[in-house]
Formats: C-alpha cells, sequence, structure tokens
C-alpha cells in the first residue's frame, strides 16, 4: 500500500511537470509498462536501468524463472578450477530498483494485444516488451546426437547442470585420455569459448600431470576468434596435447555416437573418454514462435536502437538479435540493453535519448597468468550494427601485458555482474 | 601584504569558479548515458578488482588521461577503443558526472600522471 502510494505520487508530479510526454502509448491508466523477457546479461539490464533511471514512471517487469543465474562467462574458469560454482552464481538484487521479478516462463506473445502469457496462464499487458531470451540449441544438427544424448555427451553451453557434468567429467579422466570437441558454425554464442574452454580442459589435465593427454578439435570453420594468440598459447603451454582439425583435415563431421563413445569424421572414427558436443544454435523459443526471427533463426533489428524490424512495440537483444558486427557475448548483451534502456524511458516516460553506442570485449584464459582479449567499438552505420574500431591481441606479447590482460578479465568479470544482477 | 594577498585570494577564487564550471558545464545526463558504459569494467562503488576505480576524480585529470586514450597517447587498447569518437563535450560530461560520484568502497586514489 505505502509502495502504492509512492509510485501513484510519483507518477502524478511526473505528469504535473510534464516529464510524463507519451501520450500515445499510456495504455488506459497506470503507469507506463514495460515487460522483459529473460534475466541473462540483455535482459536483467534493461530491466534494472529502465527502474533505476525512471525513478517509478515506468512500471518493469522481468520474467524469468531463474532466482538466481549461473553465468556462462567465466564458466570456463569454472571448468579450469580458477573459479568455483558460488563464485559465477548470482542472486539477483533488482528488487531495490523497483523490478517486479515474476518467477515463471513466458509461453506466448500476443503481438495485437500486447500480451505475454506465463506457464501458468497469467497474461501480462505491455507497452514496450524486451525480448532477451537467448539461444536455443539446435539438436538435430550433431547426427547422433540429442537432448538426452547431451546426458552423456554435455554440451555445457547453458549455465546449469550441464557444466556442472562437464566438469565432473573433465576430473575424472586418467592420463591418455582422449577429449573430442564439436565445435559450432557460425553464428553462435561467444565465438572464442570453445578455444578458451580447450585451454582450461588442458590446464586442468596439465596440472594433473597428464602427459599422454589429448584434445582434438573437430571445427566446421577454417578459421576462429584471436586464432593465432591462441594457437601460440597452446604450442607454449600445452605442447601437442591440443589437436585442432578444420574441414579440409577431417573432411566433415558425419556423426556421434553416444553409446560407444565415438565421432566419425570423413578421416575417421575417434573413441573418446570425453566428448563435448557444442552444437548449432539458434534464437530463443518464444522469439520464434512470436515470429520475431527471419530465415537465419535470429532476431533482425534496427541498429540505431535494438527495436525489432517486425514489430515496433519490441525490442530484441542479447543472443538472440542480430547484431551484426557485434559477437553474441555478455558484454555485448549488456551494452545494448542500456541502448534499449535509454530508447525505453524515451519513449515511455519522455526521457531525453542520445545516439546509441555500442561496444565489446572478449577476455579469454588460455593459462594462469596469460589471458588474451579481442573487442571493438560499434556503430549503427548503413542499417547495420558496424565496427568503428577494433583491437585483438597478437601472438608474442610480452608476460607483463597477458598478466595485466588477466587482472582486467578478473576485474570486468566483478564489475559487469554487479552491473547486471546487483 | 593587501595587494599580494588580494591576488592569491582571486586565483584561488578563480581556480575554484574553473573547477565549478567544469562540473557545470558536463552535461550530467549525456554523462549519465555514457557512464553506463564504463560501469560494465569500471565500478560504481570504487571497488578495485583489477580495473582502476575513475569515481571521485578532479574533472581536469579526467579529462586529461580520457583525451590521452583517445589521441592514442596511453596504451591499452580497451580504452582506446573506448575513447575513439569521444567529443571533447562527452569528456566533459563524463568527469562531470564521475566527478560528482564519491567511492563507497576501496581506496580513492586518483592518479594524475
Ligand atoms: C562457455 C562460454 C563462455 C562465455 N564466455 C564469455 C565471456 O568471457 N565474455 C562474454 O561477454 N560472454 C561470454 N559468453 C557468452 C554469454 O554467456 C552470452 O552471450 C550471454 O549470456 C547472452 O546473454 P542473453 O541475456 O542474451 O542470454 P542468456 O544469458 O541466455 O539469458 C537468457 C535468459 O532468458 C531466460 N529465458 C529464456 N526463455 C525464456 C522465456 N520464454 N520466459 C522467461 N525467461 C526465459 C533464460 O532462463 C535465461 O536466464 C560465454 C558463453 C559460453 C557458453
Ligand atoms: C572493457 C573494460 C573498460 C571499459 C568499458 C571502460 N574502461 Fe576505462 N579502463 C579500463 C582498463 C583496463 C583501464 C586501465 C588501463 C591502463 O592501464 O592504461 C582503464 C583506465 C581508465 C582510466 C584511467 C585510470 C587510471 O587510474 O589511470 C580512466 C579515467 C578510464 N578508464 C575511464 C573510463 C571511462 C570514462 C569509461 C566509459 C566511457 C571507461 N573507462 C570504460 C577498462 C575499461
Amino acid at each position: 500500500m505505502t509502495e502504492l502510494t509512492r509510485r501513484r505520487f510519483t507518477a502524478g508530479a511526473l505528469a504535473a511537470t510534464g516529464i510524463l510526454a507519451a501520450p500515445a502509448v499510456a495504455r488506459g491508466k497506470g503507469k507506463p509498462r514495460l515487460v522483459v523477457i529473460g534475466g541473462g546479461p540483455a535482459g536483467a539490464t534493461v530491466a534494472k536501468y529502465v527502474a533505476k533511471d525512471s525513478q517509478g514512471a515506468i512500471d518493469v517487469t522481468m520474467v524469468e524463472p531463474l532466482a538466481s543465474f549461473t553465468t556462462c562467462f567465466h564458466s570456463n574458469l569454472f571448468l579450469g578450477g580458477f573459479k568455483g560454482w558460488e563464485q559465477i552464481t548470482h542472486p539477483y538484487k533488482l528488487a531495490s530498483y523497483g523490478v517486479t521479478h515474476v518467477r515463471q516462463m513466458a509461453t506466448g506473445i500476443d503481438r495485437d494485444k500486447r500480451e505475454v502469457t506465463l506457464a501458468d496462464g497469467t497474461k501480462l499487458a505491455y507497452d514496450r516488451l524486451v525480448v532477451a531470451p537467448g539461444i536455443d540449441l539446435k539438436f538435430d544438427s550433431v547426427p547422433g546426437w540429442s537432448e538426452a544424448a547431451a546426458e552423456v555427451m554435455p554440451h555445457a553451453w547453458k549455465p546449469g547442470p550441464q557444466m556442472q557434468l562437464l566438469k565432473a567429467q573433465l576430473d575424472a579422466l586418467e592420463d591418455g585420455a582422449t577429449i573430442v570437441m564439436v565445435a559450432p558454425p557460425n553464428p553462435y554464442r561467444c565465438p572464442p569459448g570453445p578455444y578458451e574452454r580447450a585451454s582450461c580442459m588442458a590446464h586442468v589435465l596439465k596440472a594433473k600431470g597428464h602427459t599422454q593427454s589429448r584434445i582434438v578439435i573437430i571445427d566446421p570453420k577454417d578459421r576462429f576468434s584471436k586464432m593465432a594468440a591462441f594457437q601460440e598459447g597452446w604450442q607454449k603451454h600445452y605442447p601437442g596435447m591440443i589437436e585442432w582439425m578444420d574441414p579440409k583435415m577431417h573432411g566433415g563431421l558425419k556423426s556421434v555416437d553416444p553409446a560407444a563413445m565415438t565421432v566419425t569424421t570423413d578421416l575417421e572414427t575417434i573413441k573418446a573418454d570425453l566428448v563435448n558436443v557444442i552444437p548449432a544454435q539458434m534464437a530463443g523459443r518464444i522469439a520464434r514462435e512470436a515470429g520475431l526471427v527471419n530465415e537465419t533463426g535470429y532476431c533482425p533489428i534496427d541498429a540505431t536502437n535494438m527495436r525489432s524490424k517486425l514489430d515496433p512495440n519490441i525490442y530484441v537483444l542479447g543472443d538472440a538479435a542480430i547484431a551484426g558486427a557485434m559477437p553474441k557475448s555478455a558484454f555485448a548483451a549488456n551494452s545494448q540493453a542500456k541502448v534499449v534502456a535509454m530508447m525505453v524511458r524515451g519513449e515511455l516516460a519522455g526521457a531525453r535519448t542520445f545516439p546509441a553506442r555500442y561496444a565489446n570485449t572478449c577476455w579469454s584464459v588460455i593459462e594462469t597468468d596469460d589471458t588474451i582479449k579481442v573487442g571493438g567499438r560499434y556503430e549503427a552505420k548503413d542499417g547495420a550494427i558496424a565496427e568503428v574500431e577494433g583491437f585483438v591481441s597478437k601472438p608474442g606479447e610480452d608476460a607483463a601485458t597477458r598478466r595485466q590482460t588477466s587482472e582486467e578479465n578478473i576485474g570486468w568479470y566483478s564489475g559487469i555482474t554487479a552491473d547486471i544482477f546487483g | 601584504m593587501t595587494r599580494s594577498g588580494g591576488i592569491a585570494v582571486l586565483a584561488v577564487l578563480a581556480a575554484q569558479v574553473a573547477a565549478a564550471d567544469a562540473l557545470r558545464i558536463g552535461d550530467r545526463e549525456l554523462g549519465e548515458y555514457l557512464s553506463s558504459e564504463c560501469v560494465t569494467c569500471h565500478q560504481l562503488s570504487g571497488r578495485y578488482d583489477g580495473i582502476p576505480s575513475i569515481v571521485g576524480w578532479p574533472p581536469d585529470s579526467f579529462i586529461a588521461i580520457l583525451t590521452d586514450y583517445r589521441e592514442k597517447r596511453r596504451e591499452n587498447p580497451v580504452m582506446r577503443s573506448i575513447a575513439v569518437k569521444f567529443t571533447d563535450e562527452e569528456i566533459a560530461a563524463l568527469a562531470a558526472y564521475f566527478g560528482s560520484m564519491a567511492p563507497t568502497t576501496g581506496s580513492l586514489a586518483p592518479k594524475t600522471d
């Protein structure tokens, strides 16, 4: 009741001073409503920033089943034993900013009525909707593999039990083990992620004194993010342990067999002790079912503000969106979220808006004190998000630079998780 | 005494006015929006976990450092790419915004070099 009175008062006071200058979207009585689907780096950041900066003028509801979020970013550090599970798990602390967190799945979007349906049948009306469900995995993109097979050959490309399963399998390996990683085709979540993962796996094997174990990466791509620096690092820290195969070498992935624990390419059948299948990906189901994707399986957006090209009342951001030159990363999702939050406040509360600025940096751990990075700054250009300035770690950098880059990575993680969740 | 004392007082006053101007000239709303990009790495609380604190700095040193990154006189590629397209007005807005905040944790050790 007190909360209601305070909110009414704030809205009234704002209306009186003319700040609430968006009558077109005020549906019925009450405050304009923002509904956010997904509480990942994309959705949670939008919800927090709109609530924080609109100071009660906009009603913000975040629909996300989880009570706390385990990040995919730095999950490779968990795998490598650099971080504990609790260090990559963050309870939401968004209520203090005025975000209402509804712990359910959204099951449907009625774009004509501007309503979201939740798993329990509740309907939430919105003036603006943010759709940020991340990715879904294409379980049928690797012959022989399936959602059930992922219990044997984990993907660990979404947070939760899959990551713990992969770590348990890795930690149980004896010297002489063969790990096969099936790498994904573009575009996918976290371009350097598979190669950072291979590095962190090698770190664990090396630390356990393995000399005979090997990691084979079967890649559908003929090059990958930060490739030169990764390959130099592998040679330096894990000589002979990591073998990367491009399509010219393996001739194409034919199938995997979870019962026999084999991976078959055009070249050979490899008997493995651990198989990590990272399949092809697409925008999360809710975005697909609401008709927000195009033929690529991802959501086209207006590069100047992340608004869906298919529905002017909806913004799509993070891994689900087609963000041009920006990779699918938590950093990018968080950066896009700040643009969306500003635009939403502009539309629903008459706040000032500025030209969108986007940025990204992805750090990758190769070994203790040896971290590399790739990043850039981006702007809307000719209808797409384009890079205006970029950088990437080079082979041959000195140890001090790599150590500083390692520290930045740890500092960034503290910064961004405080920014997203609390 | 009276004469030189007066000049000294005037000089101090002028310096204070200049500092206040820098804070005022910086557009706070613009600074607030631009700052949202920075807090992905630099914590608003001022806490250091591997990336330096940037809250509570005198605006002039803040402006000088960001300008150095923009002009590529300072090394870090992350900060260079962040600063590359900033206008003077945007840098002033950021200096004003972060300058007006006090760190809530960590040590306040603004570097001016
Ligand atoms: C191994 C690995 C390493 C990575 N390393 C890095 C890194 O170092 N740096 C970096 O920047 N990024 C990294 N990433 C990428 C990063 O994790 C993703 O880009 C980021 O999580 C995308 O954020 P998002 O909010 O778009 O999606 P997500 O993080 O997937 O969040 C989506 C949320 O939406 C919820 N949701 C989905 N559907 C619904 C629905 N219908 N109703 C309600 N809620 C729903 C989900 O529960 C989920 O919480 C890494 C990823 C992996 C896999
Ligand atoms: C991707 C992470 C990242 C982002 C985003 C970022 N910074 Fe930085 N910043 C750094 C790092 C790392 C350093 C230390 C660089 C060095 O050693 O030169 C730094 C250094 C600085 C310094 C100098 C600090 C000192 O003690 O010397 C200032 C000032 C600064 N940043 C301001 C900003 C502002 C303003 C923004 C937003 C517009 C911003 N930064 C965004 C990572 C970041």
